[in-house]
């Protein structure tokens, strides 16, 4: 990936919206209701040096929405199975943490958060961890790693609403700030739909919702292929 | 650009204020870094820019503004304050905010009798002897020296020697780097 002291890394430019995800997994110990469970933690950041729009300080309310939404898209596409990160029942499991940060904000957020996790977490190689019978201890073998299994491949596409008449796809900040609303719709590869997400804004019409799905399931297809061809790309270190 | 920005109480009413943050991406270093701003290390290295940086902006030309500076850590593999550095002086650069010289810093350090310039984090935490030097190359002026460990005064002007080579070195790359884009920007806007 673009950062080697992150397990797992992406760098994602949406015109001039730029997004970098880095994946690092650590160890922990399951919750005792689900014994065979590990965790996945996403963070979006937008950082003051993104944009003048965001001030330094505590997460703005930009940042800590986009993370929900990184996290429901996370749980409701099932992008990765949570038991596929445990180690040992009720004993060890992976916990990823996942952290987005923006490099430069020129609207569309969402779309670029989501890409850059689903490349970074393809980018993703653990260790293999075993555990020791005799003395309870895990034991980390770095030279021994496996990618993370991905189920499924979530791809967000984004449109600015203006007064139920026109739609934009992939909005830059001019036409989000000038835009009536903001529509975004997550679909999986099998053209199935993961989640739609429209935060208040101008009202759609059903018939127009039907088409930006359409769009995003059309979309899907091309982000997909370009994902591919850049991981195969990737030489094995 | 400069802007007015924050409480009016803080304006200077002759210079341009300088501001600077540094962050850490949680993901730069080895270990997960659970705060990214507010802890020491970041404190010191935002007052050593902003420091620096004062020194070099021709900050008279601004009064009663904001200069902010932002620099956010994506791998952090030793020398971190003299990336920051290199990085703020090509941003400053490409706002248009006039600089007295180029600051260029390299860090240098003493391993086993050679000194060597830029050190890695692995050779950081051997814990020899490491200075960070940064420097106006045209004019040979030190904006700021800084160094945490016991050294030898003999010492002290290889490493200052090793430094400033690698300083005039990244001048080099940073001045290439600066005019070509220069280049490009005025074609594209003559055309």
């Amino acid at each position: 990936g673009s950062i080697t002291t992150a397990n797992g890394s992406a760098l994602v430019k949406l015109g001039n919206t730029t997004v970098i995800c880095g994946v690092k997994a650590e160890l922990a110990a399951p919750t005792v209701d689900s014994a065979n469970k590990g965790y996945i933690v996403p963070n979006v950041e937008l950082p003051s040096l993104c944009s003048t729009r965001f001030r330094s300080g505590p997460p703005g309310e930009e940042a800590q929405a986009a993370s929900q939404f990184i996290a429901d898209v996370i749980e409701n596409s099932q992008i990765i199975e949570k038991e596929d990160l445990c180690i040992a029942n009720g004993k060890l499991a992976w916990v990823l943490y996942c952290d987005i940060i923006c490099l430069d904000y020129d609207g569309n957020i969402l779309d670029a958060s989501a890409f850059a996790l689903l490349a970074a977490l393809k980018n993703v190689q653990l260790p293999s961890v075993t555990i020791n019978e005799e003395t309870g201890l895990s034991e980390v073998n770095l030279k021994q790693k496996n990618p993370l299994v991905i189920r499924k491949h979530p791809v967000a596409t984004s449109f600015a609403i203006f007064d139920d008449t026109l739609l934009i796809v992939d909005p830059t900040a001019e036409e989000e700030d000038l835009a009536t609303g903001t529509v975004t719709v997550v679909t999986d590869e099998e053209g199935r739909l993961c989640s739609v997400h429209k935060p208040g804004g101008s009202p759609l019409t059903g018939a127009k919702l039907q088409d930006c799905i359409t769009r995003a399931i059309t979309r899907h297809k091309e982000v997909k292929k370009l994902i591919d061809k850049v991981i195969k790309s990737i030489k094995p270190n | 650009p400069p802007q007015m920005r924050g409480p009016r109480s803080k304006a200077l009413p002759d210079r341009a204020l300088v501001n600077c943050q540094y962050s850490m991406a949680t993901f730069s270093t080895g270990e997960r870094k659970r705060r990214p701003h507010g802890d020491r290390k970041s404190s010191e290295m935002t007052l050593h820019l902003k420091q620096t940086f004062e020194a070099a902006i021709l900050t008279e030309l601004y009064p009663r503004s904001q200069i902010d500076i932002y620099v956010q850590i994506l791998q952090a593999d030793g020398g971190n304050y003299c990336a920051c550095v290199n990085a703020a002086t090509l941003a400053v650069i490409d706002a248009g905010i006039p600089m007295r010289d180029y600051v260029c810093a390299s860090s240098a350090g003493f391993v086993e009798d050679t000194a060597l310039a830029d050190l890695s984090y692995v050779e950081e935490a051997s814990g020899g002897p490491q200075a960070a030097l940064a420097l106006l190359p045209t004019s040979g002026q030190i904006a700021l020296l800084q160094m945490d460990s016991r050294l030898h005064e003999d010492h002290l002007e290889a490493i200052i020697e090793a430094a400033s080579g690698a300083c005039r070195a990244v001048h080099a790359v940073l001045d290439r780097v600066v005019r070509d884009h220069v280049q490009e920007v005025t074609a594209l806007l003559g055309d």
